[in-house]
């Protein structure tokens, strides 16, 4: 059982990667900070049940999780909210390689030339049930297993969501990509 | 070859989070050291992986931390009284 008395000095250096990872899901500043400080006031209130020695950042991601889903459940029943297309594997490598032909360099100066918003957009127009698992993967660097844990779901659930996430990911840095005109011959 | 890139690209992901059994892992990177298309890909999935993880940097306002220390006291204040 974790003592209250650490809850700040354990707790409090998580707060900048859950307000981040709370921006990601809600998309907007103010309402990521009413999920990070609910969620750090429910962690409080639930610590005594936290087992000491296992692991706190997950622990605390499973509440941010849960909490933003609680608080906007509602808004979430959206027509986006629908199943992703099929998308060939390696969407964004293969557009590129078409793009470029043999040539190398343009899959390399497009990665080094996007800019954070590109992805932060990118990752906020998935479809919750897909970003959450990206997020949590590729952002947070959790395991397939603690992910499971956080989003309460199995396993499989995870890494078919992580697969199809992806690949929407990669489609949508593409045609920001294009839209900047970062594609094509010669770039 | 056409079979083993076809594996690779499959558990691509799967290496690149480092998820992979070990005799899996071990065959995927046996394919990437003689492949140079598929060493090509996993490099540029890592690049990106890296990069999308750079994005989780967001500075929250000094005011939250103000406002959760406040709500603690206040719980831990509360949970004295009663």
């Amino acid at each position: 059982m974790a003592d209250t008395a650490n809850f700040e000095r354990d707790a409090m250096q998580y707060a900048p990667q859950l307000y981040s990872a709370a921006l990601r899901m809600t998309r907007n500043p103010a309402d990521a900070e009413d999920v990070v400080q609910e969620t750090f006031l429910k962690a409080y209130r639930g610590y005594g049940t936290f087992k000491e020695g296992t692991n706190l950042k997950a622990w605390l991601y499973r509440i941010l999780t849960n909490t933003y889903i609680n608080r906007y459940r509602k808004q979430q029943r959206r027509p986006s909210e629908v199943e992703l297309g099929e998308l060939q594997d390696l969407y964004l490598f293969k557009r590129l390689g078409e793009e470029s032909g043999a040539e190398r360099s343009t899959e390399d100066s497009v990665l080094e030339t996007m800019v954070d918003s590109d992805i932060k957009e990118a990752l906020e127009s998935l479809p919750e049930k897909f970003r959450m698992p990206v997020l949590l993967a590729d952002v947070e660097e959790f395991s397939y297993k603690e992910i499971a844990e956080i989003l309460d779901v199995p396993i499989g659930t995870v890494m078919s969501r992580l697969h199809r996430g992806r690949k929407a990911l990669q489609k949508k840095l593409w045609s920001l990509a294009e839209q900047r005109g970062l594609t094509g011959p010669g770039k | 070859m056409k079979a083993e890139c076809d594996h690779a690209v499959d558990y691509l992901y799967q290496y690149i989070d480092q998820e992979l059994t070990w005799s899996r892992r071990l065959r995927i990177r046996w394919h990437l050291q003689r492949c140079g298309r598929c060493l090509d890909a996993y490099e540029f999935e890592s690049r990106l992986k890296a990069r999308i993880k750079q994005c989780g940097n967001d500075q929250p306002p000094q005011e939250l931390f103000d406002r959760i220390r406040a709500l603690i006291e206040q719980e831990a204040a509360g949970n004295q009284d009663g």
